[in-house]
């Protein structure tokens, strides 16, 4: 066994590793919650995987059979109803989380130097979270994810030049279609994955690099801050974390199974009461508020120019707010608050 | 003037030649794949109708019928002549409903309204509903593009 041992390790030569991990300590302190988020969200990303392939395993991404395919997975399949209802609600739960986890991060101002690469890193897992719930809510092919699909695919159209192509690179063709919908599987289970793995290493390794951040005051005042051993303090607290969130998971997937609507008819005209993704909610009222024209542009271009700035100014906010680490940042917290009080209005208005 | 060393040194000058050859072949590549990614479609400039089906709609009503793959609709007007419009909203694409009571188009994406001649006049729709031009030909109505010949 000792010979395996040092067999393999002079192959791998993993040592560091394991010395890094039993080294790491994990500081505590009032906001030291927000560290369960970064890998609550982790745990959801497994279950998607786990989930995402045994749907993969029956579901057919045609025009044809899609709609079909997922009422078998969710009448005949063993099973299949709550593998759905989990894989539907664990990727809620999972968005929620990262919300969450960059919210915090945001009134800790724990993006300031060094750490600017890993808030840059957070946005984009942020963007390929939502574009993974904007792929799969088409899978199912019903008449509220055909038109959440087309006025989605559509809203690129409003950029100048570039945008008439995304749309037409999203939607393999003029119009959305049953290729939109091939393509939008291929999305899903292959290109956002590769994504989303490539991008969420350097993001973990980023984390790792520059250590976890700590409270202002505590920076502020020099302090030291008590510090939990990673292994096996941390992990253990983790994975209670862990196995609350799974039976809560649980619990809400098997009460409240998401329904299959009849499938979409391409030339049927949108079923009232449309709605897209809880997380999208915000951004549905807001193209919806914006008149028809406002002085000589059309209201969504001014929609999706405000949008698309309140996007860059999150992507570049390390850039923005370059002040040193003691310094407190009171304007970024007014933002943030400022914005979660728009997100939890603009919601609650497209739910009335 | 004459240069005493030269500018860059011959490490330097083959780097970015064999980069910049290689950033040219990565280009050649990535034409073919663009191709591929984006599939030929044209909107079709005009679709043939059997004109029978079309015949006995009542007024203020409206029938299907597929312009490419995007709805249209042909409506009969109070007075009997026959009206043609692409069937998705100008706001965000989604497929608009008619409304026969309130005479009405309706798109229930982001509530958007259209009087009954297609006119944008509520909601976020930034221009009217597309008009298509229809003639008959013998047993055919045909629906083209406005400004289109044949």
């Amino acid at each position: 066994m000792r010979k395996l041992r040092i067999w393999l390790e002079d192959r791998l030569g993993t040592v560091p590793i394991f010395t890094f991990l039993r080294k790491k300590d994990v500081p505590q302190h009032k906001h030291s919650f927000l560290y369960y988020t970064g890998s609550s969200i982790l745990l959801f990303l497994g279950i998607q995987i786990v989930t995402g392939i045994m749907l993969a395993l029956y579901y057919q991404p045609t025009l044809k059979e899609a709609n079909a395919s997922v009422a078998r997975i969710m009448t005949e399949v063993p099973l299949g109803w709550i593998i759905r209802s989990i894989h539907s609600w664990s990727s809620s739960f999972m968005i929620g989380l990262v919300m969450i986890h960059l919210l915090g991060i945001m009134l800790t101002k724990a993006y300031r130097s060094p750490r600017e690469a890993t808030w840059m890193s957070g946005v984009f897992l942020l963007v390929i979270s939502m574009l993974f719930g904007f792929t799969g809510y088409l899978l199912p092919w019903d008449d509220l994810s055909l038109s959440a699909t087309k006025v989605g695919t559509d809203i690129p159209n409003i950029i100048p030049v570039i945008g008439a192509w995304v749309t037409k690179f999203l939607r393999g063709g003029e119009d959305v279609t049953g290729d939109t919908l091939t393509r939008f599987f291929i999305f899903h289970v292959c290109v956002l994955p590769l994504m989303i793995f490539f991008i969420l290493a350097i993001h973990i390794f980023l984390v790792q690099k520059h250590g976890m951040s700590i409270p202002l005051e505590a920076e502020r005042k020099k302090e030291k801050v008590k510090a939990l051993p990673f292994w096996p303090n941390f992990v253990l607290r983790e994975s209670v974390a862990w196995m609350v969130l799974l039976g809560v998971l649980l619990t809400v997937a098997v009460i409240l199974a998401p329904s299959l609507e009849p499938a979409a008819d391409l030339m049927a005209p949108a079923p009232e009461g449309i709605k897209p993704e809880w997380y999208f909610l915000f951004l549905f009222q807001t193209l919806k508020i914006f008149p028809a024209k406002v002085f000589f542009v059309t209201g969504e271009a001014l929609a999706v120019l405000a949008i698309s700035l309140a996007m860059a100014f999150l992507f570049f906010l390390p850039l923005i707010d370059t002040r040193p680490w003691e310094k407190k940042g009171k304007v970024i917290t007014w933002l943030a608050y400022a914005f979660l009080f728009y997100a939890a209005a603009m919601t609650v208005w497209s739910l009335l | 003037m004459k240069i005493k060393y030269s500018l860059f040194t011959r490490r330097s000058f083959l780097n970015s030649l064999v980069g910049g050859w290689l950033a040219v072949l990565g280009g050649v590549f990535l034409s073919p794949i663009l191709k591929f990614v984006f599939p030929p479609y044209r909107e079709p400039d005009q679709v043939t109708l059997p004109l029978a089906d079309f015949k006995d709609m009542a007024p203020n009503t409206v029938k299907n019928f597929a312009w490419g793959s995007k709805p249209g609709f042909l409506k009969r007007t109070e007075d009997g002549t026959l009206q043609a419009f692409v069937a998705v909203c100008t706001h965000l694409d989604c497929n608009v409903a008619y409304l026969p009571d309130k005479k009405k188009f309706f798109c229930a994406c982001h509530e958007g309204w259209y009087d009954e001649n297609g006119a944008n006049i509520a909601g976020p729709p930034p221009a009217p509903l597309r008009r298509l031009e229809i003639s008959v030909e013998g047993e055919n109505l045909i629906v083209k593009k406005p400004g289109t010949k044949g």
